[in-house]
């Protein structure tokens, strides 16, 4: 690699987008316009909201007491509302329609109601007649401490309407006089009976915020804030360029001229990332910055806010590299991979589609930084982000190695990616073709060849996950074995196995290879039945190991106790037959035989058996599940690929689903009566655990048999 | 030199299925001739040009340029030769002298050798007035001249022009095979692609006439006249692709 030709190609594309204005509107002029011109109207705004008066009826103002007053010339009392003025934002109104002689319209209330309901006023508050004798009357009878028995006072109503926000604002703010109200009445009653008004209130609670000694005050804010500002800056500053860099430059015929240039296909691809992660991270600093003015000028006027302190721009700067890199390079292959500018800015949708809700997550409350979250590109690095803002230091640092470790892959296996990308000819030289439905379909069925090709190998491992999933919602299993078996078998049979018979009969030429339905070495059979028998002690302890990390949800837990009793109950060969033998023909025939298979056509063997153990793996209901069928799907997939054959796989997955079912039947007696199983394993509540020499020497056995199966080559 | 054999390229295709773009051509060119590749659009002319220039890899065959593999030795290849397409447009925002000089530069010139080679170049080419304007305010034949100095900058034995003359009006095209006959005369080899006949005649050495993936005939033009007593280039070129679509359609 020669970095003079890096340099050469970044100073040249940095200079480029420097002379385009749409680029430099973008990262420079928008972000300095749009937040001072936001942040100005949101205070503008929320001013307007809070000063606007609100309307209220008040029906049977007559029937209040004299003492204490609540309604004074036409308002509020004062007093009763907090701040300045407050009494003015409610404006009272009382009906027009002079009270008959007695003083009383029997019809007040539904008047109050329909005045709402009709919109004429926000809310409407309404006293009932003889609302003050009976206060009078309590009073009275508290005075003469007869207060024993019950007093039945009339209630006062308010109405409004949550459908409407004005409404519900004014409800608020009644609640919040009347309150006031009775608390004065509560004291004149006490004062009535001679009691202190401290009666009432034994003690208050005082609120102290000691966020001036962990962190800054409103950190909360912010943390959930920065982190995801940050993301999605990063993202739109670096899709731009990317799609100008690319696209663009195969839009106008210039990325011929420089491909036929001595550069090489990486130093063009580096010298293009990072130009693209420089403007990545101008537009995210710039942003940043005209966020914190902002901030500065606007926000610092109201209260409860606070700026986040100069500490926290340092963490921002520190993770905007990796994120900018990663980023960068999502974009720069997507981009190479559009034939056009106007291609390219399609996939800004599907890119925001896919990484904002990895962004987004962390902001739902309760979501914290542990080892699972961490584990997840983005997401991990969004929730160290926000411990790193929060001041929760040793919480970052804990955890701050496997964030970083998984950015970094996440990071090179983007580039590598992009690096691919400008390595296809298919992807450099795609010709503007218009696309016929039927034509390509002819085209698939014409011109398939005996093995399935990549692309409809991930089709179907992404149909089998996109129908699984509705599958979850559409059929819900019934308490009994039967109704277990039956959602059991249809989900095998129709949506793992199906998709893959059928893709395999209508696009490919030779349904024996592409299942692998060949007869492997007759030996590979029962050393495939061995392996896995070795393995399940090692795949159990990693199962333990998995719990540990990722605890079951209680809820989860119980199905699943529920589903082991309903195994216990049914008769062994039943439940033999459904949960060993139905997967192990059916998940086989897709993820080893149809899709990895497809997968392998990719050139690199790891690379197809790893991809078709995370199909696998995520073709698994419960995350845990996941993680582990996605172990073993590597160990089948690594059997599959030596033998050439799906059969040892199936026998592998037959055996290794059979063991838990038949160890699970050992009871205290048996274990006594065959010493030679008490010595390798222990029963513990309700299931069973090996003891740890026999993990560990298991596996080594496990161990030399897969390197015994990496020495076999299949047959052709 | 230009040593091409059996060279193949397949491609998947939506209307026509697998098909051969290439289908086994081989041809050689000396230093100091014009060697032209004849034939329609989608013959395969591209095709071939492409992979010479290390764009594309061949299905099977392979191709040397100067004695390098252009399979095992992209890099070396790519030092031999300068390549003018209708493809290879000029950067819109960059001036005539920035993109000659940033091409210098990837070829590994240093920028002082650089700057005389240039200042050389652009007399020559007559092309001084292109020095400080942007790509994108350039009329077609400003673009091709800073094309050529692009292609030429680093002095490569091999110039390929794939089509070069295409939505150039006649007296830039005139200027431009003047420039490609003085190249020629300068000892370089020249490979020259078009589907106008009187370029051809006017300007090859050496001609083969491609036709669906494969090579038709080829020799000087002299020796293609007297093969098939025919004098008229375009009625020779025309005779023969009848009749091989004849043939090919039987």
């Amino acid at each position: 690699m020669n970095f003079t030709n890096i340099k050469l190609i970044l100073a040249r594309e940095v200079r480029d987008q420097l002379r385009d204005r749409r680029t430099l509107f973008m990262i420079a002029v928008l972000p300095l316009l749009l937040y001072p011109l936001l942040g100005m109207s949101f205070f503008q705004i929320s001013q307007f909201v809070r000063q606007r008066a609100t309307s209220v009826l008040v029906v049977g103002a007559e029937n209040l007491p004299k003492q204490p007053p609540l309604i004074e010339n036409g308002r509020f009392a004062k007093g009763l509302f907090p701040g300045k003025n407050g009494e003015k934002l409610l404006e009272l109104h009382f009906p027009s329609d002079e009270p008959g002689p007695d003083g009383k319209t029997p019809e007040q209330p539904a008047a109050a109601r329909q005045a709402v309901q009709s919109g004429e006023y926000d809310a409407a508050l309404y006293f009932p007649e003889s609302f003050d004798e009976e206060l009078e009357t309590s009073r009275q009878a508290l005075r003469q401490e007869q207060s024993e028995g019950k007093v039945d006072l009339p209630q006062p109503q308010i109405f409004y309407t949550t459908a409407s926000e004005k409404s519900q604002i004014a409800f608020a703010r009644l609640n919040e006089v009347l309150s006031q109200w009775r608390e004065q009445v509560l004291q004149s009653q006490l004062k009535a009976s001679g009691l202190s008004p401290s009666v009432a209130k034994p003690f208050s609670v005082q609120p102290a915020d000691v966020a001036d000694q962990t962190a800054y005050r409103g950190a909360a804010l912010w943390a959930k804030l920065l982190p995801v500002l940050l993301l999605l800056w990063a993202l739109t500053g670096a899709f731009y360029p990317a799609v100008d860099l690319c696209a663009g430059e195969k839009e106008r015929g210039t990325l011929e001229t420089l491909l036929s240039s001595p550069a090489e296909r990486t130093e063009i691809v580096l010298g293009k990332l990072l130009t693209i992660m420089a403007f990545s991270m101008i537009t995210a600093v710039l942003n940043l910055m005209a966020i914190g003015l902002t901030a500065w000028l606007v926000l610092a006027r109201m209260e409860n806010f606070a700026l986040p302190p100069l500490l926290s721009v340092v963490w921002l700067g520190l993770a905007l590299v990796p994120i900018s890199a990663l980023f960068s390079a999502l974009c720069l292959a997507l981009a190479a991979f559009a034939r056009s500018t106007k291609e390219g800015q399609y996939y800004l949708v599907p890119v925001l589609l896919v990484t904002m809700p990895l962004a987004i997550l962390p902001m739902a409350p309760g979501v914290e930084l542990n080892l699972g979250n961490s584990l997840v590109p983005v997401t991990g690095l969004v929730l160290l982000l926000r411990s790193l803002l929060e001041g929760n230091y040793w919480l970052a640092a804990q955890y701050s190695p496997v964030v970083v470790a998984v950015t970094l892959a996440a990071c090179l296996l983007a580039i590598r990616w992009a690096v691919d990308q400008f390595n296809s000819e298919s992807v450099l030289f795609r010709e503007g073709e218009r696309l016929d439905m039927w034509l390509w379909l002819r085209h698939l069925r014409r011109d398939r060849q005996p093995t399935p090709t990549v692309a409809a190998a991930v089709f179907c491992g992404v149909l089998i996950l996109v129908v699984r999933f509705f599958m979850g919602f559409a059929v819900q299993p019934t308490a009994d074995f039967a109704g277990f078996a039956r959602v059991t078998a249809m989900t095998q049979l129709v949506v793992i196995a199906m998709p893959a018979l059928l893709m395999t009969l209508l696009f490919t030429s030779s349904p024996r290879r592409a299942l692998r339905l060949h007869m492997p070495g007759i030996l590979t059979i029962p050393a495939a039945m061995l392996l896995a028998v070795l393995l399940h002690p090692t795949v159990g302890a990693l199962q333990g190991v998995v719990m540990e990390l990722y605890p079951l949800s209680d809820e989860v837990r119980e199905a699943l106790q529920a589903t082991q009793e309903l195994f216990l109950a049914a008769p062994l060969w039943q439940v033999v037959l459904l949960i060993a033998v139905t997967p192990a023909i059916c998940e086989e025939l897709a993820f080893r035989g149809f899709i990895l298979t497809g997968l392998q056509r990719m050139g690199n063997k790891w690379r197809a058996i790893i991809y078709s153990a995370i199909f696998f793996g995520l073709a698994h209901a419960i995350l845990q599940q996941s993680l582990i069928a996605s172990l073993v799907g590597v160990v089948i997939g690594f059997l599959a690929v030596q033998t050439g054959s799906l059969w040892p796989g199936v026998a592998y997955h037959l055996v290794h689903n059979s063991m838990p079912l038949l160890l699970v039947q050992l009871t205290p007696e048996t274990l006594e009566r065959w010493p030679v199983l008490g010595s390798l394993l222990v029963l513990k509540d309700g299931g069973y655990e090996f003891h740890r020499p026999v993990v560990i020497l298991s596996a080594l056995a496990a161990a030399l048999l897969l390197g015994w199966f990496g020495t076999r080559r299949p047959r052709t | 030199m230009i040593e091409v054999d059996q060279l193949t390229k397949h491609y998947a295709d939506l209307r026509r299925g697998h098909f051969a773009a290439l289908d086994g051509i081989s041809f050689r060119a000396e230093p100091g001739q014009i060697y032209g590749l004849l034939g329609p659009n989608g013959a395969g002319k591209t095709t071939a040009l492409r992979i010479l220039s290390t764009l594309l890899r061949p299905t099977s065959g392979t191709a040397r340029v100067n004695g390098f593999d252009v399979v095992e030795q992209p890099s070396e290849v790519r030092h031999q030769l300068g390549f003018v397409s209708v493809n290879t447009a000029v950067y819109d925002r960059m001036t005539g002298w920035e993109m000659v000089e940033y091409f210098g530069r990837l070829y590994g010139i240093e920028p002082e050798p650089l700057r005389e080679r240039m200042e050389n170049l652009f007399d020559r080419l007559q092309m001084n007035e292109l020095r400080d304007q942007l790509g994108g305010k350039m009329s077609t034949g400003m673009k091709q001249k800073v094309s050529i100095a692009r292609a030429i900058v680093h002095d490569p034995p091999l110039v390929i022009f794939d089509e070069a003359t295409a939505g150039l009006d006649v007296l830039v095209a005139r200027a431009l095979l003047q420039t490609v006959a003085e190249l020629r005369d300068h000892g370089k080899c020249i490979l020259f692609s078009t589907h106008i006949m009187r370029e051809a005649e006017k300007l090859c050495d050496r001609v083969a006439i491609i036709h669906r993936g494969r090579i038709l005939a080829e020799g000087t033009l002299e020796q293609l006249r007297e093969q098939y007593g025919e004098p008229d280039l375009e009625e020779l070129f025309f005779q023969l692709i009848s009749r091989h679509e004849a043939a090919v359609h039987a």
